[in-house]
Formats: C-alpha cells, structure tokens, sequence
C-alpha cells in the first residue's frame, strides 16, 4: 500500500493534481459558485474543448515536433463542418465524418511535407497555419454559418447534472491517447522517435510513417474539437481556433511534456488544461477587474510552474 | 553561418565559393531576386518610391522583430514575451517622452534598458527554475503585458516629440525608409557580436552543446541571460520603430498580448537558417528572411488576388519558397558529392 | 526558380483584376479585418461605383492587427487608389498613415469608427462608440425598471475604444442614481471560445444576481445571447450591440431585449459618394453641423438606433431611410463645392 501511495506521489503529474487540488479547494471557500451545479457544468465544457487541443499538440511534442497550425486546422474543420450541413444538407453523421476525414487530410499533409523535405514542423506548420486560416476565410468572407442542425445546437447545450453530453468527446480522446502512448507499439515508436531519431531510425523504425501519423491524429484531435466548439457556440464561426495556440502548448507543457521530445504525459496535460481552466474561472468568479486579468493569468500560470518544479526538485532529491 | 568549431578561413577559394553557393542565404537572396522581378514586372506600382518606402519600412522593423527571437533562439530558447516587451518599453519611452518631457535620445535609452531589463527577468526566470524558456515566457508575456495595461489603462501616449515621430519619416535617395539602414546597422553589430566577441561565441557555443560548452568553462546560466537580456534590448527598440513609424505609442501596436510579433519574429530567422534547437544563427539569414516575407506580403497585396483570398497565397507562396530552397540545397549537396 | 512559382499565382490574378475605368476617384473601403459587421460595405461599394461612375472597392487586411492594416493600406496607394475610407484598426495609430495619405494627396476618412483628433481624416462618419454604449445601457436601465445589477462584456482592452465603452457605461449607471450598480466588467472576450468560457462562468457565478447584461462588441453579444437561449432565461435582461443573426434571432424570441444597431451600408455609401465629391475639388465646411464625441471634432452620425422585438423585423428599412436623410442633405451641410 505505502509502496503504491509512494509511486503515486513519485508520478510526475501528482504536484499537478496538488496544485489543482489546493486551488480548487480555495476557490470553493472564496466563492460558493465554484461547487454550484452550473460552475461544474462551465468549468467540463472548457474542459471538453481545450484538452482536444492540447493532447492535439501534445502528440506533436511527443515526436519532438511544433504543430502551430492546430487552431487553423480546427477552424478550418469548424466552418467546414458547419458548412456542409447549411449548404449542402449533409445529414450530422456525414458531415462528423467529413470534418474528421479533412482534418486527416490536414494532417497528412503537414506530415508529408514535413518527413520528405526534412524542414523541422514548425517551419511548414507555420506555412500550413496560413493556407488553412486562408482557406476558410476565403470560403466564408468572415462570415459564419448560421443555420446548424437543432440536433447539433442540442448536443453542445445538453446535460446531466453538472456534466455536459460533449464530454464523451474528450474522454474516448483521453482514453484512447492513453492507450496509444502506454500500451501500444505506436505510442512507443512515437515516443522513441521524439526521444532520438537516428536511433529509432536504426531500431528498425519507419520514421516517415510515425511522422505522418502523429500529425495526422493530431489533426484528427483538432478537427474534433473544432466541431465541438461548433456545437456549444451553436454556429460555425471563422474565429473558432484563432485563440488556441498559447494554450495547446501551455497544457501538455505545465503537465510536463518535454518540448525536445520523447516525453509526454497524457494524465500531466489533462491537469494542465484544468489548472489553467481553473484560473481563467477563478478570474471570472471572483469578479477580477478587467484590467487585472491578463497580469494576473499570467502570475499565475508562473506559480503553478515553479510549484510543480520546486515539487519536482524536492522528489529528485529525496528520490 | 556560425557554426560550433566553424570559424571558417580554411579550405580553398573554389570550395568556399561552393559552399556558399549551397548556402541558405545565398538560396534566400536568390529567391528574393526572383520575387522582385516578378513582383515589378506585374505591378507597376510595387517599383514606385512610395511603395518601397513603405516596403522598406515594414522590412526595417520586422528584421529587429527576428533578431530579437534570433538572439534567444540561437540558445535553444524562445521569447515569446517579445511583443510584450517591445509594446511595455515604448509606452514607457512614450510616457518619458510625453509625460516627463525626458528628451529624446535618454527616453530612448530608457525603453531600450527597461526592454532589456525585461528580457534579464526572463533569462533569470529560465535559469533560476530550471524550466525551457518557452514556459517561461510564456507566463511573462501575460504578466509584462498586463502590467502595462494595468498602468496606462491601455491609453495612448500620441502627442509624442515632433523629432521623434520624424524618424518613422526618414526618407534615403527618395524611397528607403530610415529604418532599413538601422536595422542593418544592428544586424551588423550583432554579427560582430556573435562571431568576434567571446561572450557572443559562448552563447553560441552553449547553445550548440550544453555540456561540451560547460566542461570547457563556459558559465550557461550566463549566456541564457545575456541572450534573453539581449532580446529585450532588441524587442525595445524594434517598439521604438513602430512607435515612431504610427507617430504614437500604442497599446495594440502587437496585438493581443503581443501575439502580433510573433509570426515576424519567427519566421525571420527560421527562414533564415537560425535552427530552433539553437546552436546555429545567421544575422545575415534573418536579415534576407524578413526582407523576403515582406516582398511577398507587399507584392501579394497588390496583385489584386481575391478579398479574402490573400492570406492563403501568403502561405502557398511561403511553402513554395521553403520546398523550393530545400531542394536547391540538397541539389547543391548531390552535386559536391558527386564531385 | 521563383518565376516558375511565381506565374500560375499571376495567371489566376489576371483573371481577378479589373479593367480600366471611366472615372477618376478609385476609392477603397477598408476595414479594420475580417469581420462580418463589414459585409455591407462590399454591396454599399458595388451601388456606390453604379450609382456614382467612380471605382469604389471593398479591400480586407487578412488579419485583425494595425499594421496589417497599414500595408494594406500602402499598397492600396500603390495600386492607384487615390481616396480611403478607412475603419481605424487603432483610433490613435491610424492617423500616422492617414497623415502620410494627406502628405501624398490622397484625401481619407474614418468609416464606422472614429480616429481621434488631431487627424488627418475629412471626416467621421459612423457611430459614436461611446455615445452607443451609453444610449444601450440607458434602454437595458429602463428595461430593469430602474434599479438591478448590472455586468458589462466588452472587446479587447488595447483597443482604446473599449475604455471609452466602458466610461460610457459607468457613466449612464452613475446617471441612474444609486439603485444601479455595475457588478462586473469581463474585457478581452472577442474571440469565441474564451468569450463562452467567461460569460458562463460568470452567468453560475452571479446568474442568480444579475438583472441584466449590456455588451459592447460583437462576440460577446452573440456568445451572450447565445448563452441566455440555452439557460432559456428571459429574466435577465440584455441589450446587445450589431446586427448579428443570432442577435436579431434572439430580440424575436424574446431572450434579448435590443440591440444598438450601426449603419453599415450607409457609412460605405456616403462615403464613397463623399469621397468623390472631395475628389473633384469640393472642400470640407469648418462650420458644417458637426457633433462632437469624445473623439473627434468631426463627427457625422450615420445613424445609431437601438431596435428591440417590435422593431426587429424590419430594422433594415429604419436604415435605409437614416441613409437617405443624411445622403439628402450631406453635400449642402458638410461640403463647399465652388
């Protein structure tokens, strides 16, 4: 039993969960809204949304690669998505399977260009960031699409108690992540060819094929949260992705993904994502002076890394 | 490019003249050429002075915008914070000018210290916990930018000295903007910098190999600081620019939380050849990388491509631009092979 | 190299560009970025080039950011645009470049939103975005009853309008003596995933508290709205801002009390028809009946209205008229023409 609490406390994501504890706890006695009902509600739908994004860039960190055209490929699957249901009648399945087959295709090209040129992701996704976000300007002229399915408008809004119907979404993603990186060859291969290339290389794997298979889930992650945001906004918006690349590395990074490569925590970037959930809700409910936000997020996002840290360093020394 | 051990000098004329040939600078420039012909050739109105006066402001000051990434890069860092820094340091140079009534070059002396005071923090950050950069900044670029919204209550400083607004007005032969020529300058102050000072070679040096870097007794915390300190020095002056050139310092002159900088300030150098695993940078890359976004940019606009359709051409021709050096590249590495 | 990349680009764009033109003013409308309130403003381009013989084109920055903006609006005088209207991507740091504009002899206006002065823009012509925010709050006060609690969703603070809105609001709440009181402000939501975190957030925080909700930019007007629906909340009222369809849609509903709505189609439509007249030489009256906001000096009302439920169906006509007085009497009031 104590060896079992020892490795809990030894995983590299339990200071996180102290941190999310801890906080919540003082929000929960500084402002009685944070337990209410509808706060649990708000605070899973964030939820539901970013941790697609930040497991969409955490499988991109693992291969020890930059993928900064996560939000474009979501926006672009958004409007798309949206689109296809207004204008061309597509019924929502046919539509889900579109916007997921163009976010693969996002996906393959990213990774395809990436592993035949050899130019490091960043570089192409930076490139790709802007014939994605063009693409979908250019389709809608900034304007969105307004006339989406009551069934879709429903899904977005339904729930059960606190817990929205559009978390089913991010934890078959979680699920399956988890699988990916702990119990399959693939998350390994992924993970020793983000750890070290040339020797994944001479191990007998096929690099250009983990390659464009990361960024192909990572566009499918993307895609799916694009329409996830599709269905709670209740419209399809060129905006959706626009404000996601900031927390797409902030989540899988607090969580403590090595940004080289060959280390990523799947359970460390879903803490991630709800400490910065609970920060930018904390700064709503206790009713924060807009002038004071943005310094404060950012205080805070700095104590939550250098607690994790100092709780880090502490481990490796009595380790 | 300044490569760990590199110092260059050795090997005969006709293999230099071949590897610079292979050379992503020389890729660059060539790219850069080819534009302007076309660019000119279609529109008559991309030669005109007014056009490459604008032109050659926008390049001035995206350049400082790469160097200031380019000098945290080259450590295996990022900045993110650097629009951050450089909107802070020209509103506070804003609120000296006007405010205070400092006089201009000592208020410009002071946004340049505060940016690279700024910077100092981040290097400090970064070495103190431990953790990259990258996180680092990424908190700092809230803080500084919510720090300075906090104090200025996001207002304007727009009745700035008449002799420093005329500086965004400098006009050479006609058609270059004086922010060109200053951007040179301090591309080749930084190359000076970074190939003949020892503390700029340490900085390289610590950014190729960590550890070779610290067994032969270079101090690494030293270097990230400096680099860091550096950038913010760079982001300053590069809000100065844009300060001038909009005649007012401003709040949204970066964007949101300075998010605005960022894609100059990375593709740049990257363009450029500055690897982002650090270790390698090329002033001289940097240099050509923000010249060539800004002639496609420029010369996309006025190609009259449809409304709204610009933006993705912009990336086409960008990906187009980087395929297209990489494979001269590994051409001109087959043909010196087969040599 | 670059030639062979450089061609298929040009050939598709020589199908794209126009031909020659038989008038002289080639006006450009200019918005701040891509953004849907700017839609009208191509078919107010479209009429205004038939209506008038002039080239009047609707030309969009790719992205929301000043200097963005400024390019654009560089190569735009490149082209041989000789007259701006422009929406100020920032109200202070636009006037450089319309100075530059004036200096190279091509005459500029504010459309939509004011630069503030000292400026080089003929004129303002759009909606006062402070006096908007006030004339809201006051109808979102009466629809209260006169007393609640009120919060407040705005855009992005480095927009120096976004203060101004704020003012605006605290000070139609200070008019309406003690028995209104702005509970919260929530400021930088104008992109709409954040926008929804917060006002939910901040509707299970205070929900219960509130009595009603004034917004001040697009988004968060239809996150709002958007938001009440779903709660199926009538009780809070809100006063939104825009003529966004799920706005319009939800003032029909009855989940929204009003909107402030703007003239788009009109500022793009006098404009250019002024714009043309500068061009040929007409002056801008110093004595002409300006107002004056907390802007500008020069400022012409292209007509701000606020539209609740019995309004709503047919706000465009309301508008359309607002354009035909002002274009009616426009040359004569604001213009010497000799």
């Amino acid at each position: 039993m104590t060896e079992r609490l020892r490795a809990l406390a030894l995983a590299d994501w339990f200071g996180l969960l102290l941190v999310v504890l801890v906080a919540g706890t003082a929000l929960a006695f500084m402002q009685p809204a944070f337990l209410s009902t509808y706060n649990i509600y708000v605070l899973l739908l964030s939820f539901s949304l970013w941790v697609l994004v930040a497991l969409a860039q955490m499988v991109i960190i693992a291969i020890g690669q930059m993928n900064l055209s996560v939000g474009a490929i979501g926006g672009l699957v958004a409007i798309t998505f949206a689109g296809t249901m207004q204008v061309w009648g597509l019924p929502i399945p046919l539509a889900i399977v579109f916007g997921l087959l163009l976010g693969a295709l996002c996906g393959l090209f990213n990774g395809v260009i990436t592993h035949v040129s050899g130019i490091s992701a960043f570089i192409i996704t930076l490139a790709t960031l802007s014939i994605f976000k063009g693409i979908n300007i250019g389709i809608t002229e900034a304007q969105p699409f307004y006339h989406i399915p009551d069934a879709v408008k429903a899904f977005g809004a339904a729930r059960v108690g606190g817990v929205p119907y559009m978390l089913v979404v991010p934890v078959v993603a979680i699920v399956g992540v988890w699988l990916l990186f702990n119990r399959m060859v693939l998350g390994r291969q992924i993970l020793a060819v983000g750890a070290n290339r040339h020797a994944a290389e001479l191990s007998g794997i096929r690099v250009g094929r983990v390659v464009v298979i990361a960024h192909m889930l990572s566009a499918v992650l993307a895609a799916s949260a694009g329409m996830l945001a599709v269905a709670r906004l209740q419209l399809g918006q060129p905006t959706i992705g626009d404000d996601w690349l900031i927390l797409s590395f902030a989540a899988p990074v607090i969580g403590g993904a090595i940004l080289a490569g060959g280390h990523v925590s799947v359970i460390g970037t879903c803490l991630g994502v709800v400490i910065v959930t609970l920060i930018n809700n904390a700064l709503v409910l206790l009713g924060i002076d807009p002038f004071f936000v943005q310094l404060l997020l950012g205080a805070l996002i700095l104590a939550a890394v250098i607690l994790n840290r100092w709780r880090e360093r502490r481990r490796e020394a009595f380790a | 490019m300044t490569r760990q051990g590199d110092t260059g000098g050795r090997g005969a004329l006709g293999a230099e003249l071949r590897s610079i040939l292979a050379s992503n600078q020389f890729g660059l420039a060539l790219l850069i050429t080819g534009l302007i012909a076309v660019f000119a050739t279609v529109n008559p109105g991309f030669a005109s002075p007014f056009n490459l006066f604008s032109l050659t402001r926008v390049m001035g000051i995206d350049m400082v915008i790469g160097f200031s990434m380019m000098v945290v890069l080259v450590t295996g860092g990022l900045n993110l914070a650097v629009g951050s820094i450089g909107v802070a340091a020209a509103m506070l140079g804003g609120y000296a000018m006007q405010v205070q009534g400092v006089p201009i070059l000592p208020a410009m002396a002071i946004a340049l210290a505060f940016g690279g005071f700024l910077g100092w923090i981040n290097g400090q950050l970064t070495v103190r916990i431990g953790v990259h950069s990258f996180i680092v900044t990424l908190a700092t670029m809230s803080i500084f930018f919510g720090a300075m919204i906090v104090l200025t209550r996001a207002e304007a400083f727009n009745a700035l000295p008449r002799e420093f607004v005329d500086l965004g007005r400098l006009r050479y032969f006609g058609f270059v903007s004086g922010m060109l020529p200053l951007a040179l300058l301090v591309g080749i102050g930084l190359w000076v910098f970074f190939n003949r000072t020892s503390l700029g070679r340490e900085i390289v040096a610590a950014g190729a190999n960590i550890r070779a870097a610290e067994l032969s007794g270079i101090r690494i915390a030293r270097t990230v600081v400096v680099a860091h300190a550096l950038s913010g020095a760079l982001a300053a002056l590069a809000g100065l620019m844009l300060a001038a050139r909009n005649g007012a310092a401003l709040p949204s002159m970066a964007g949101h939380i300075g998010m605005g900088w960022l894609l100059p300030a990375f593709l740049a150098p990257v363009l450029g050849g500055t690897l982002l695993t650090g270790g390698v940078i090329s002033v001289l890359g940097t240099a050509l990388g923000a010249a060539m976004v800004t002639i496609i940019t420029n010369g996309l606009l006025q190609l009259q491509v449809g409304e709204f359709w610009v933006q993705m051409f912009l990336g086409l021709v960008l990906l187009a631009a980087v395929l297209l050096d990489r494979l001269r590249g590994v051409m001109a590495e087959r043909r010196r092979q087969v040599r | 190299m670059s030639i062979r990349v450089g061609l298929p680009v040009v050939a598709v764009v020589g199908l794209l560009a126009q031909g020659a033109l038989a008038s002289d003013t080639r006006v450009a409308l200019v918005p701040g970025g891509p953004h849907p309130y700017f839609a009208a403003w191509a078919d107010a381009a479209a009429a205004a080039s038939a209506d008038f013989g002039i080239e009047a084109e609707y030309r969009v920055p790719s992205a929301w950011e000043l200097s963005r903006q400024n390019e654009m609006i560089e190569s735009l005088v490149a082209q041989g645009f000789n007259a701006m209207l422009v929406f100020p991507g920032d109200a202070v740091g636009t006037n450089s470049t319309l100075q530059e504009l004036a200096d190279f002899g091509v005459p500029s206006a504010a459309l939509a939103g004011c630069t503030v002065d000292p400026s080089a823009a003929s004129f303002c012509l759009g909606t006062d975005v402070a006096r908007s925010a006030y004339l809201g709050t006051k109808e979102l006060i009466e629809a209260m009853g006169g007393s609640g609690k009120i919060a407040h969703f705005t855009g992005f603070l480095v927009d120096p309008n976004t203060t101004l809105r704020i003012e605006a609001v605290e000070q139609a709440v200070a008019e309406a003596g003690g028995d209104v009181e702005i509970i919260q402000v929530i400021a930088d939501i104008d992109a709409p995933e954040p926008a929804d975190e917060k006002i939910n957030a901040f509707l299970a925080a205070r929900g219960s508290e509130v009595d009603g909700i004034v917004t001040t930019a697009w988004v968060p007007a239809v996150v709002a709205a958007t938001s009440l629906r779903n709660l199926g909340d009538q009780r809070i009222k809100m006063v939104g801002i825009d003529h966004d369809a799920v706005v319009l849609q939800a003032i029909e509903d009855g989940y929204v009390h009003g909107t402030m709505l703007q003239n788009p189609y009109g500022q793009g439509y006098i404009g250019s028809y002024a714009m043309d007249l500068i061009r040929q030489g007409c002056a801008v009256k110093d004595d002409a009946p300006w107002l004056e906001t907390a802007q500008t000096a020069r400022f012409i009302d292209s007509g701000t209205a606020f539209v609740d439920a019995a309004q709503v169906a047919d706000y465009q006509a309301a508008m359309v008229a607002v354009t035909e007085e002002v274009m009616s009497t426009f040359k004569d009031d604001f213009l010497d023409c000799n």
